[in-house]
């Protein structure tokens, strides 16, 4: 059952056409920055790449929690209608919330996904396949990305119900998750002294997907050298190269259930 | 007269030695037979030192392709000059070739399987005379490959260096190893998988020219060693360029310092070094690209420094430092400040430096921009105060403060300005040129480097699941 409320779901965002439009503003982004990318080669030769993958990094940290927590909300507090229809069926709460959920993240996988192979498609073409596997761990990162920002959207719903007020703690979020928390974390960082700030800085990243998924990405891609002594002492503190970024995955998905779980629990308690 | 190529119509067979020496008496009599005769010797007639005793002084020995026992030494003053394969075999103890007279020369021989004691100096050729010349010899399987030891003026060209590759970075020698040895010519050398490319210590007036150190930890090691110049050298994918320390009037000209990735690496550190000229080297994607401690009074002109992690790291205590007309192009950060600020001079006269990251303007179109620019952003400041702030590099808050530097100018803690910024790049053609050339080599060295397994398949596992469960669903609605 809960299959057939996502699959209802994945129907209304296709049909919405909110899916369309994120799937082409990623995919024109994406393939102008490639193509720029690519134009800029005349210098090095090399590591243009790297420069690349920095500037889809910065796509993906920007517009991808936009685009979650837009999607989302939309989904979720939209048609009030419909959703009260469903929750009138003989189905638990969780079901229905369940199935929605399941939607959505389907329709922004599906968006995402697109736009990047849009991507994809011209650099494969320009450059060859070599590069396709850091590529990937890209798209696979953004992805992961969408679909916890879905949660926290879902979290926001069942908050307020009221669409406008919705999406403004929708943006709120987005301007808290991607801006003010490192702010906040920098500030932090100047202020403690000793020891105590490395522990700080370094757990700190945990509170912020935007955060994991960007150490992560430049880990996994660039390797920990970017960060330069700040990244050695990262990948002492997860334990070692590879823990790191399995560590720093396997809190993504943390990220992913946590937010979902939570509403699950206050939509339980509460009068629909 | 036979003595001095004796062999050549064995030579074929000879090749067969290689694998089984051992079983060699027996199988290969008529070599033996022949190998007897001429030297009452019991290995089978292989050992070099027997003909260069027998080699009269001054002379030229030419030694035939094949594998020859060593160790050798070189008591006297003789040319040993190889065939193509001609090889010599240490004993696994002690150096391979030692040189003790002076102006002795070895060209043309593949020298292979030294010792490996490394406080022995257990080297390829260890020389310890003067006015030798080493050219176009092969070190393999060697703890050090050429290691000078109280030895002036030797020229050393042409050679290719290759250590052991299985040993830890830190139990492997030195590829060039100079120490207190003065007036030394280092030319056209190929270097890898040493412990330190070149390394110079009391190695005063050295010439280093075109040589191509790559794949080692320091490319160039050296302390205590003034007025040495260095041209056209290439260090590339080291764990660090180069770390010159303690030394003074140096020349450091067209070379290339690039691909230099370890952590808290560099592409060129100076430590405590003073009036050094750098002119027209290009410092390109190293971690941090010159590194600067207790270094005063250097100059560095027309270099450029495009693509590094940070660009310059300067400690406060580096002090009166001058770059004009060189090029910062796609640095992640320009500069790193540890302490407040540094006395460096950012241009000399009207001339100052081509900054990539420069936004102002040139409304009198003289070339050079009307506002000064500003080197390092809050963030960038902020950086040099606390290191591990460098995690937030690329997040949308160190961009966020980058911009706002600019839109409130309160925030510029920054002391750092370069008032007369180029609005075009220094053009330095055939450096560039150069560059080109060792990029594509080094492209074409380059083994295609793959994320972990482990990582990469929960990365498509995860990839995999995300993206395929919306396509199941999208199939079903098109049946219904």
């Amino acid at each position: 059952m809960v299959l057939e409320i996502a699959r209802q779901e994945l129907t209304i965002a296709l049909r919405n056409r909110w899916t369309l439009i994120i799937a082409l503003i990623f995919g024109v982004l994406l393939v102008s920055i490639s193509y720029v990318g690519m134009l800029s080669e005349g210098f090095s030769g090399v590591q243009t790449f790297t420069r690349t993958t920095s500037s889809i990094m910065n796509l993906v940290l920007y517009l991808v929690p936009l685009f979650g927590l837009i999607a989302g909300t939309v989904a979720f507090t939209g048609d009030r209608g419909s959703t009260e229809l469903l929750y009138a069926q003989p189905l638990s709460r969780s079901t229905v919330a369940f199935g929605k959920i399941l939607g959505v993240q389907a329709s922004i996988a599906v968006s995402t996904f697109g736009g990047f192979l849009c991507g994809a498609v011209v650099i494969a073409v320009g450059n060859g396949v070599s590069g396709i596997g850091r590529y990937a761990a890209m798209v696979g990162f953004a992805l992961l990305l969408s679909q916890i920002f879905v949660g926290i959207s879902f979290c926001i719903s069942v908050i307020a119900h009221r669409t406008s007020k919705a999406f403004g703690i929708a943006l709120g979020a987005w301007f808290f998750f991607v801006l003010l928390y490192d702010l906040l974390a920098i500030g932090l960082g100047l202020v403690l002294r000793g020891s105590s700030v490395n522990m700080a800085i370094f757990l700190s990243l945990f509170g912020n997907p935007v955060d994991i998924v960007r150490v992560a990405t430049l880990l996994l891609l660039e390797n920990a050298s970017s960060f330069g002594v700040a990244g050695a002492a990262l990948q002492r503190f997860l334990g070692g190269s590879e823990v790191s970024v399995l560590v720093l995955v396997l809190s993504l998905f943390v990220w992913v259930a946590m937010p979902i779980i939570l509403a699950l629990r206050a939509l339980r308690r509460q009068d629909l | 007269m036979n003595r001095l190529c004796p062999w050549i119509e064995v030579d074929t067979s000879r090749e067969t030695f290689r694998h089984d020496r051992n079983d060699a008496r027996s199988s290969f009599g008529p070599v033996l037979a022949l190998c007897g005769m001429l030297f009452a010797s019991p290995a089978p007639a292989q050992r070099l030192q027997a003909l260069i005793d027998a080699a009269p002084e001054r002379s030229v020995l030419r030694v035939p392709a094949g594998i020859w026992d060593g160790n050798i030494e070189l008591r006297k003053k003789l040319s040993i000059v190889g065939d193509q394969g001609t090889v010599i075999r240490g004993s696994g103890q002690g150096s391979t070739v030692t040189i003790l007279a002076d102006s002795c020369r070895l060209e043309g021989c593949i020298v292979e399987r030294s010792g490996g004691m490394l406080a022995q100096e257990d080297a390829g050729i260890l020389v310890k005379s003067s006015g030798n010349v080493l050219v176009n010899n092969e070190l393999r399987d060697v703890l050090f490959g050429v290691y000078l030891f109280a030895s002036h003026d030797n020229i050393i060209d042409s050679n290719r260096i290759r250590g052991r590759k299985e040993l830890e970075l830190g139990a492997r020698g030195s590829g060039m190893h100079l120490w207190n040895s003065r007036g030394n010519s280092l030319k056209g050398n190929r270097v890898e998988d040493v412990r330190d490319g070149i390394y110079m210590q009391y190695a005063n007036r050295t010439m280093i020219e075109g040589n191509d150190i790559s794949g080692v930890r320091y490319g160039l090691h050296y302390m205590y060693a003034d007025s040495n110049v260095f041209v056209g050298n290439v260090f590339r994918k080291n764990v660090a360029g180069a770390a010159v320390m303690y030394s003074r009037d140096i020349v450091i000209r067209r070379n290339m310092f690039i691909h230099n990735r370890g952590f808290a690496s560099y592409g060129i550190l100076f430590q405590d070094c003073h009036g050094i000229t750098a002119d027209s080297n290009i410092v390109a994607d190293n971690v941090v690209g010159l590194f600067f401690e207790a270094s005063s009074d250097n100059v560095f002109r027309h270099n450029i420094i495009a693509q590094n992690d940070v660009a310059l790291t300067m400690f406060q205590n580096a002090e009166r430092n001058v770059f004009t007309e060189n090029t910062f192009v796609d640095n992640l950060s320009p500069i790193t400040v540890i302490g407040r600020s540094t006395s460096t001079r950012w241009s000399e006269g009207t001339q100052g430096n081509f900054w990539s990251s420069y936004d102002g303007y040139d409304l009198d179109q003289d070339g050079i921009g009307d506002v000064p620019a500003r080197i390092q952003n809050v963030f960038q400041y902020l950086e040099g105060q606390v290191p591990n702030l460098r995690l937030f590099l690329y997040s949308p808050a160190a961009q966020a403060l980058s911009r706002a530097t600019s839109a409130f100018p309160v925030l510029d803690m920054s002391k750092e300005f370069d008032r007369y910024p180029l609005m075009r790049p220094f053009d330095n053609r055939l450096l560039m040129q150069a560059y080109a050339a060792t990029e594509a080599r080094t492209k074409s060295e380059a083994v295609q480097q793959r994320p972990s397994l482990p990582v990469l398949s929960g990365l498509v596992v995860a990839f995999g699941v995300v993206t395929l469960l919306p396509f199941r669903f999208i199939k079903r609605r098109k049946m219904n």
